[in-house]
């Protein structure tokens, strides 16, 4: 008898609210501007990786105004919360969607909405209607690694980082060649946090690495903790993903910084001019995807020369970091003297697939 | 004059509806004071929601996929819930289950055989992984006193860090190795063609796929419902919730019904787990922003709580709750805020809770006159 009552109250709930529901128009597409959304795996405003991405969107609004119309989704998951915030976006009539997070896109939903153009970053899918897009955020954190170089006395440098995958083995190779490039001999000791924004962790991480002798701190984390602790303790920190130097402003050094805004432009701009292709972007210093944060009042005026010098050599192609001779930690040879690690081809000798540190990294590459 | 609280001899019938709908109105209208408060107009939001998560193209069958869940994790509270054991480890056991699933998965569906044969490893290999994890708090709590809510709730984040592990941090048996995307980037092996679950497709809204997990569990709700109902278990469970003095005196054995109810909370938990890893993801997602982001398990107890413990109440809440969280991430951007359907959800918890109070006791204002100073007699209430 109860559980009939309560059905039957459920039942006249939901069509209360049915009748409520039905008497809403329909119509949400329009032939206007250009829709174009973003899909963030964290806050809009997180201080790093997310912000990062929303700042190349508030770009792209500002160049083009009324005639693209963007928007934003965040703290989606990878999975069905993307699947979901997807089909609710084709159902707006939104036409290009960038999926800032790898695993977002996946073949069955590029082949159920064919009309949508995705990009997907840090990824390796191309098809008809997905384009993969990334950059060499190494060759600008090889320069705050030479930064961290020169801060060290010791020689002895710490760096936090999220999880043991290619894409954080690989900058955290280029942080120590940077800092073996300025301080010949320097080791680099590393600590695994296991998120990619945990604050509380990385302080722990900081201190551990700071407890072990370490004098100048590096992250490959999205929260400036580490640079907080830095500064507490009077040593200097190299940041990463934006310029954080106003949570330390004695200890900052510099950081590598990502502008996506540039090649968003680019690409909303051939979408709307019917001129987008998928492919492979791997953006560079260049063409403006990776920069360097100004720097902070621990970089000498000679220190800064020499960074810069290098930045210049790098981008006119005299100068690349992972090119052999490069040993690992045990001293073997894995790349020969002269060649260059490609970004995709060469297995875990390729840049996507690298799985190992090199010599002076102290710490597993496996967590 | 005086004011006093006091329970009430008999709970009316009507009030036990009356309850979670009123939960569920409040909370609607707090929720619409903070969009006014944020420049926002309620009526049109809650319209667009419901549009969102029942009427749109597709909608439903966005809104399944996240019932289904739902509907395991709210079975799953409900059932230890109702004897007072506050089971908060679902959504770790749920994380078990889903290993222990995609392991008999990956082990049988490549074997060839009959389809029904992997779907059914998966289905008891999920039950038992998450009874398993469950009656870790459930030993605890058994044998030490142990309380169940801390033990259980922080077995969640060991279980999450677990799946992680498996995935992320190691080369374990789940962990995809084949083809050069598996050295980028971390992730499970894909489930071989005859283990993944099928779903009955409906031609409604555009094509509308009921996945073979809502089906378990609804049927999982008619097992708990005959359980509770019409076993002597469940009666003595249901004794034992109420009072366990009574309980003791009747020779129920309050250990072994501790151990039992857990274990059939977390076999539940342990379902869905198996059914996001057949239905949904055809992997195991260790990806720390996939699954473990969602917190399915944690909505899952505002679905309990407002069903009230009936399995066919918590699997109807289930579908409506799954509803407003599809409509919450169809409804999110710039100009509308992202956590609203979180605050709402919150809401609704505090207000369901909030009502069981009011309708277990009543408020009454006595004026105080100088012989009749005594409190009532409290007569004990019958069994309701």
């Amino acid at each position: 008898m109860k559980t009939t009552r309560r059905l039957v109250l459920a039942a006249l709930l939901t069509a209360t609210v049915a009748l409520i529901g039905a008497s809403t128009g329909a119509a949400k597409h329009s032939a206007g501007p250009f829709k174009v959304a973003w899909i963030y795996v964290g806050p809009h405003n997180d201080g790093g990786w997310s912000q990062a991405h929303d700042a190349g969107r508030l770009y792209v609004q500002k160049m083009l105004g009324s005639k693209v119309q963007t928007t934003y989704k965040e703290n989606i998951a990878v999975g069905a919360q993307f699947n979901q915030a997807v089909a609710s976006l084709a159902a707006q009539g939104y036409q290009m969607i960038f999926a800032t997070s790898y695993g977002y896109v996946t073949p069955q939903i590029a082949a159920k909405y064919p009309n949508i153009k995705f990009e997907q970053a840090t990824g390796t899918l191309v098809s008809k209607n997905v384009s993969e897009y990334f950059g060499r955020a190494e060759d600008t954190i090889f320069l705050s690694g030479m930064a961290a170089g020169y801060a060290s006395k010791t020689g002895k440098i710490g760096d936090v980082l999220a999880y043991p995958i290619p894409e954080v083995v690989r900058h955290a190779n280029a942080f120590t060649l940077g800092a073996q490039y300025a301080h010949p001999g320097a080791t680099v000791r590393v600590v695994w946090t296991h998120s990619w924004f945990a604050p509380a962790a990385e302080k722990k991480a900081a201190q551990s690495l700071v407890a072990a002798g370490v004098d100048v701190l590096g992250q490959n984390v999205d929260s400036p903790a580490t640079g907080q602790f830095a500064e507490s303790i009077g040593d200097p920190w190299v940041g990463y993903d934006s310029d954080s130097s106003k949570f330390a402003p004695k200890s900052w050094l510099t950081a590598s910084v990502y502008n996506w805004g540039l090649y968003y432009l680019k690409r909303v701009k051939e979408a709307m001019a019917g001129r987008w292709t998928p492919g492979f972007y791997y953006g560079t210093i260049n063409d403006g995807f990776t920069t360097l944060a100004p720097f902070g009042p621990g970089v000498t005026a000679a220190e800064k020369a020499k960074i810069l010098a290098v930045e210049k050599k790098i981008e006119n192609g005299t100068f690349y970091e992972f090119e052999g001779p490069l040993y690992d930690q045990t001293g073997k040879l894995l790349v020969a003297k002269g060649v260059k690690m490609d970004v995709l081809k060469g297995g875990t000798n390729s840049l996507y697939g690298m799985n190992w540190f090199v010599k002076g990294v102290i710490g597993s590459p496996k967590g | 004059m005086r004011i006093s609280v006091e329970q009430r001899l008999r709970r009316p019938r009507w009030l036990t509806v009356a309850v979670p709908f009123g939960s569920v109105v409040f909370a609607f209208l707090v929720a619409a004071v903070v969009l006014v408060v944020t420049g926002h107009d309620p009526v049109s939001t809650y319209r667009q929601l419901f549009d969102a998560a029942f009427l749109e193209k597709q909608s439903i069958d966005q809104t399944l996929i996240v019932a289904t869940p739902l509907a395991f994790m709210g079975l799953a509270a409900a059932a230890a819930f109702r004897m007072k054991l506050y089971n908060i480890g679902a959504e770790g056991q749920m994380y078990l289950g889903a290993i222990t699933g995609a392991a008999a998965g990956l082990y049988f569906g490549g074997r060839g055989g009959p389809a029904p044969f992997p779907i059914a490893a998966m289905v008891v290999a999920g039950m038992l992984g998450g009874l398993a994890w469950a009656l870790i708090p459930g030993i605890l709590r058994a044998f030490f006193r142990t309380n169940e809510i801390l033990t259980s709730l922080l077995l969640n984040y060991v279980a999450g860090l677990l799946l992680t592990y498996l995935i992320f941090e190691s080369e374990s048996y789940w962990r995809q190795t084949k083809g050069f995307n598996a050295t980028v980037f971390p992730t499970g092996k894909p489930l071989p063609p005859n283990a993944v679950w099928p779903g009955w497709t409906l031609h409604v809204q555009g094509g509308t796929t009921i996945p073979l997990g809502a089906f378990f569990g609804v049927g999982a709700a008619v097992v708990l419902w005959i359980l509770y109902r019409l076993t002597r278990f469940g009666f003595e469970a249901r004794v034992l919730g109420d009072s366990p003095r009574a309980a003791r005196y009747a020779g129920v054995r309050m250990r072994r019904k501790i151990l039992a109810v857990m274990a059939v909370s977390g076999a539940i938990a342990g379902l869905g787990g198996a059914s996001q890893v057949g239905d949904f993801s055809h992997a195991l997602d260790g990806d720390p922003n996939g699954l473990q982001k969602i917190g399915y398990g944690y909505t899952g107890i505002v679905v309990a709580a407002l069903g009230r413990y009936n399995p066919f109440a918590v699997v109807l809440i289930a579908f409506l709750l799954g509803g407003l969280e599809n409509a919450g991430n169809a409804l999110q951007g710039p100009s509308f805020p992202a956590g609203l359907v979180g605050v709402i959800q919150g809401i609704i918890l505090f207000s369901a809770l909030g009502g069981e109070i009011l309708s277990r006791h009543r408020i009454r204002i006595t004026r105080k006159t100088t012989h009749d100073t005594a409190a009532p007699a409290r007569a004990p209430e019958p069994a309701a």
